[in-house]
């Protein structure tokens, strides 16, 4: 759980409100985002909830919530708001933050992102078999999508051994330094 | 609906055929899950003449764990690509891929010498720039790129498309009568044209259609006479890529959209983004056990459409690799 009284809350929230959305205050609840939204049935907040939160200095339940970390990012949210707040950037940028801190509340999908730019960090590509096995460990669910796999194989659509770019270091220098 | 294209604008992607070349960058999916939507798009433009040349040595975009931990990770990674396309003396870009699509957009925007910028943007530039000065690139030239969606490029060269399906179709008049699995599968064709939801929505990139109800597809593919059904769930989302870690939330979404094609009485569906197809394709399997439903719904890409239209073989744009195949396929 989340602090409401951590430090970093406060900077997140200011970071927030004056470069990432400052739009932010103009939400009046009309719900669009809402409505539109292919998540909303499995978010334990709303977009417009979150929206209401952050207006109130709440940043930590959103941040022990899963829908900042569910949003598949379609920006559906932000494409519809009449008030142009782009809520899209908003769930992404808190995303970014709870990462950076080390706060990423959705353990399989914070597994996936390690793991897929560690992947790109050594062979400057990306390369599924290695992606899907590990997940599947560090997940806990070893026959996860087996099914597909099979079909993948059998219709040749899938690399069985890396593809490694020639310039690598270069593409290992860019994640090292942002992840 | 009125369309968000400018008219006035001039239409600088109409092809010189012979002069205009551009930069292919592929990106992973295409590489492995999505080569038939890779060799499919190549074959595509082969026939309609148009030049391109794969950016060497590219690199992934990073999709969507890299805009989700950072927010420089995805554009200097996207900036590499860019560079070296540049390195081969061309800025424009194509791209099948419609997350790496966005990716480099959003990077080519910030890259661009024109472009206004805000001031954290002017800082993230230099930034950038000066990691790629220490790696040996030249960042002091002058940039004007401009990265193409497949749809986008389809779309401003309809009249090319139109004229190469009547030359096409002039030239086998003779034999129109034999029916082959290709004419056989354009025949049955009943699709409804799925975009996806990033395509049109990803902000600062060129709106080149509506987002709500876009027609771009529907027009490209009326160019070769084929009739789309009236489709609600055109920009819906399928979910993406939580398909690796919340199964069911994708599985449910891409049902819908399956069930929403059905009822706008199609026989199958149109795509553009590998990652779209791969839910409403590969995972037709997942959804029908999950749901104990019978879908039997082919999901193309638009290249495989428009190639079988240009005269090409099934084997050419790769439908035989499709999991869901059409019925005309013999095992």
């Amino acid at each position: 759980m989340i602090d409401q009284d951590k430090k970093y809350l406060n900077t997140i929230r200011h970071e927030l409100v004056t470069i990432v959305e400052p739009n932010i205050y103009y939400c009046y609840q009309c719900g669009k985002c809402t409505a539109g939204c292919p998540l909303s049935d499995v978010y334990e907040y709303q977009p417009n909830e979150v929206i209401r939160l952050i207006q109130l200095d709440k940043i930590a339940s959103i941040l022990n919530a899963n829908s900042v970390y569910l949003c598949a990012s379609c920006e559906i949210c932000s494409s519809r708001c009449p008030q142009e707040v782009d809520i899209a950037a908003v769930m992404n940028y808190l995303r970014i933050k709870s990462w950076h801190y080390k706060q990423f509340k959705l353990s399989s999908i914070a597994n996936f992102y390690g793991i897929f730019l560690r992947i790109v960090k050594i062979f400057g590509r990306s390369f599924e078999p290695l992606l899907i096995l590990s997940l599947n460990l560090l997940n806990k669910n070893f026959f996860n999508d087996f099914d597909i796999a099979v079909k993948i194989l059998k219709k040749r659509k899938i690399r069985l051994m890396p593809e490694f770019i020639k310039k690598r270091n270069e593409v290992s220098k860019i994640v090292k330094k942002y992840l | 609906m009125e369309k968000l294209v400018n008219t006035k604008q001039k239409d600088d992607s109409t092809i010189d055929q012979d002069k205009r070349k551009f930069a292919y960058y592929p990106g992973c999916s295409l590489n492995s899950t999505a080569i038939d939507f890779n060799i499919s798009v190549k074959n595509l433009f082969k026939a309609l003449n148009i030049h391109f040349e794969e950016i060497r040595d590219w690199n992934c975009c990073g999709t969507t764990p890299a805009h989700n931990v950072s927010k420089e990770m995805p554009i200097a990674l996207s900036a590499r690509n860019l560079f070296l396309a540049k390195n081969m003396g061309l800025e424009e870009i194509i791209c099948p891929c419609v997350s790496c699509y966005c990716k480099l957009s959003k990077a080519s925007i910030l890259i661009n010498n024109k472009e206004i910028k805000s001031e954290s943007e002017i800082k993230t530039r230099k930034e950038i720039f000066e990691v790629f000065q220490n790696m040996g690139y030249k960042t002091e030239e002058e940039f004007n790129f401009k990265v193409y969606s497949l749809v986008e490029l389809l779309y401003k060269n309809k009249e090319l498309i139109r004229q190469k399906f009547i030359e096409n179709k002039n030239k086998n008049s003779i034999n129109s009568e034999t029916s082959t699995i290709e004419s056989e599968i354009l025949k049955d064709l009943k699709p409804v044209c799925y975009y996806g939801c990033v395509l049109l929505r990803t902000e600062g990139v060129t709106k080149f259609d509506n987002m709500e109800n876009p027609t771009s597809m529907e027009e490209i593919l009326d160019t070769v006479g084929i009739k789309s059904k009236h489709f609600r769930f055109k920009t819906e989302c399928c979910g993406a890529i939580l398909s690796l870690t919340h199964k069911n939330i994708v599985l449910k979404l891409s049902k819908e959209i399956l069930d929403a094609a059905l009822e706008a009485g199609a026989n199958s569906i149109v795509v553009c983004c590998p990652l779209c197809q791969q839910n409403l394709d590969l995972r037709q399997s997942q959804i029908n056990k999950h749901f104990k439903s019978k879908y039997n719904i082919p999901v193309y890409y638009i290249s495989q459409i428009l190639g079988l239209a240009m005269g090409l073989s099934y084997k050419d744009v790769m439908i035989d690799r499709l999991f869901v195949e059409p019925k005309f396929i013999k095992k």
